[in-house]
């Protein structure tokens, strides 16, 4: 490949208003902190461990991007940060104080929209005000700024079936939204959309991020979503899960897709590959013993 | 490609696409029109079946009758004999038996059932007896329900209810209840305790573990979600398990209401019989095959008619569920669809006539 003989720089080296930035970022007070954190299950005989020693820190406002290859533990990790699942062991706090099971504090976007079909839109968005006992008018008033937000003030009289998927998305994203959760945790949000939907929504999410108050956890496994949106991404690796490297983006904010071939980008995503897949000694694709439905000269490369 | 049929003709059948509107209703009536029309052929195309002969003079054959029927083959016996020995053969026509009458005759009986007034002066008019028929099932269905939903919504919720009372129910929906009419006579009385009883124990047990079932089918994401929103507890059963599951619950009373009308008539003939099993039974008794049909026809149309009623009430308690028509026929609400409707649907128009193109939201702005 070319790009190994590209010399690209350190992906530690931060410029001078990027390192500004994350000394700006540590000393905001810290939202959530995992300490220790264990999972595992099966009887004590044939425990199996999905991750243990996981500790960090996360700061407000920050942008945190989970990636991992699959069964490294990081949707376990946002579930239990979520309050769905329990851990073996260990502790989290947010904002200093234990949690218990799922709560408003802590809003959650999942893969599958998980909008409610028979709500409208924007009874969809009022759905977590009104558990919190806010008035109807409140609420409507509420929903209707956040639907402002994401752009989606003409169908708020819609039913969720009547969207696209991008639509739903953001329905989601502002329905999390409206409870004015501490942290913003997304599951793989935008896995289920087709590329060009996908970049929108980066960017829209990355437009609200800068308007509202709120601390993103963000789980993904596409390695450009992971290097655009985030200021910190927490690279997990399997077997058992672990934090591999915690590591401080490079590239300088206000993020564009223009800074795809910028170098700080190509170190930054040199190094997540390195992480996520590793060099083997031999190229994989050499060892597929079959010939089949190919005749001589038909070589692809 | 050599020749690209239109989709229309290619899936005629509708295999993968609904059928046009038309040939919808055409079907729809056909449905009812094939077995009728096999009926009807039956009845009046003598050579088809007939197998009995209405005697009109009896010619000089001892046994016959005018008036009377007897086997065709017997007619054709008879007739040879008596030629042979050159005597009067009988007359007659063919006819079918009289427990399959023709269609005519059943509408007729369908049409004067309201009129005409009961032979006994204590018997009831077949809208009486209708009438009773319906309350009972209203009262059985209606207990059955209101006990039946809530512990089904329950035992699908939640697992302690499900373990505290499924295994119990799942023994005893096994037991018949008809086996239990005896019982309800000498407990309920003769009148219309029991048969509202046998038609609660026929649909309560099944509608427990039907809607049980169907709770539990609820996407467990969505209870996820709501959990994340701040619902817990009797609010997310109440926002959040119940809506999920209130169409398919629907469905399934729409179902089991179908179940309450079978065990109707086993009902009725419990304790003194009663409503329209009562009448069938008279009717058949005086031999008026035709009152019969006529009032079996009818249990099929308030069924069919109530069931339709349903289903459309359906579509209005369930505006989430109506796909297709909030989407053409609400214009107030921009259509959704894909981001890129041009790049992905080369056909813009739908079967409205609607340009898809223009309903499109722009997103992108």
């Amino acid at each position: 490949m070319s790009q190994a003989e590209l010399t690209l720089p350190d992906y530690r080296d931060l410029a001078p208003e990027v390192k500004a930035r994350f000394e700006k970022i540590r000393s905001r007070p810290v939202i959530l902190s995992v300490r220790d954190l264990e999972k595992s299950f099966g009887p004590a005989t044939d425990r199996h461990c999905v991750f243990s020693n996981i500790s960090l820190d996360i700061h407000r406002r920050e942008f945190i991007t989970v990636i991992g290859a699959s069964g490294c533990g990081k949707s376990t990790l946002i579930r239990i940060v979520a309050g769905l699942d329990d851990c073996t062991d260990g502790v989290i706090l947010l904002d200093g104080h234990g949690i218990s099971g799922p709560g408003p504090d802590r809003g959650m976007v999942f893969q599958g929209y998980t909008l409610f079909p028979w709500l409208t839109v924007k009874r969809n968005v009022m759905f977590g005000l009104e558990m919190r006992g806010r008035s109807h008018a409140a609420c409507e008033r509420e929903a209707r700024q956040w639907l402002d937000i994401v752009g989606l003030s003409k169908f708020e009289d819609a039913y969720p079936h009547e969207l696209s998927g991008g639509m739903k998305q953001r329905v989601a994203i502002a329905r999390a939204l409206a409870n004015e959760p501490r942290i913003l945790i997304m599951d793989e949000p935008f896995a289920a959309l087709d590329a060009q939907t996908r970049c929108q929504m980066q960017a829209y999410l990355l437009q609200i991020w800068k308007k509202v108050d709120v601390t993103i956890l963000f789980i993904t496994h596409d390695l450009d979503e992971a290097a655009y949106l985030s200021d910190r991404i927490l690279v997990m690796g399997a077997n058992p899960g672990r934090i591999m490297e915690f590591i401080d983006n490079p590239v300088p904010r206000p993020r564009s897709p223009r800074q795809f071939i910028s170098p700080e980008y190509l170190a930054l995503k040199n190094r997540l590959e390195e992480l996520i897949h590793p060099i083997t000694t031999n190229d994989e694709e050499d060892k597929v013993p079959v010939m089949k439905m190919t005749e001589a000269g038909d070589e692809v490369e | 490609m050599l020749s690209q049929r239109p989709a229309a003709t290619r899936d005629w059948l509708g295999l993968k696409k609904e059928l046009p509107p038309r040939r919808r209703l055409l079907l729809t009536i056909l449905s009812f029109v094939i077995p009728i029309t096999i009926w009807a052929v039956v009845s009046y195309v003598p050579f088809i079946w007939h197998p009995l002969v209405m005697i009109t003079d009896a010619g000089d054959v001892d046994y016959f009758t005018a008036g009377e029927v007897f086997p065709y083959s017997d007619f054709l016996e008879q007739n040879k004999e008596m030629k042979a020995q050159g005597m009067h053969p009988a007359q007659g026509y063919r006819v079918n038996p009289v427990y399959l009458p023709p269609p005519h005759k059943v509408a007729m009986a369908f049409y004067l059932a309201f009129k005409t007034p009961p032979r006994l002066p204590n018997e009831p008019w077949l809208h009486e007896s209708l009438g009773h028929s319906i309350s009972t099932i209203f009262w059985g269905f209606f207990l059955s329900s209101i006990l039946g939903v809530p512990i089904g919504i329950l035992c699908g919720t939640y697992r302690f209810f499900s373990r505290l009372q499924e295994p119990f129910i799942e023994f005893f929906r096994y037991l018949p209840a008809p086996a239990f009419g005896a019982l309800c006579v000498a407990i309920l009385g003769i009148d219309d305790g029991p048969k509202i009883a046998i038609i609660f124990i026929g649909t309560f047990f099944q509608q427990v573990l039907v809607i049980g079932n169907t709770v539990r089918k609820v996407d467990p994401a969505l209870i996820e979600a709501a959990q994340t929103l701040g619902a817990g507890g009797f609010k997310l059963l109440r926002r959040v398990i119940i809506p999920a599951s209130i169409c398919d619950i629907y469905t399934d009373m729409r179902i089991l209401l179908g179940w309450a009308w079978t065990y109707l008539i086993v009902a009725e003939v419990v304790g003194t019989m009663s409503g329209i099993t009562y009448f069938i039974n008279q009717q058949a008794r005086y031999r008026n095959f035709d009152n019969v049909y006529a009032a079996i026809a009818m249990i099929g149309v308030i069924g069919f008619f109530s069931d339709l009623f349903l289903a459309w009430l359906g579509t209005v308690l369930f505006p989430w569920k109506r796909r297709e028509r909030s989407r053409s026929k609400k214009s107030k609400v921009p259509a959704a669809g894909k981001l890129w409707p041009a790049a992905v649907e080369p056909s813009v128009t739908d079967a409205l006539g609607h340009d898809k193109s223009e309903i499109q939201p722009n997103v992108a702005s």
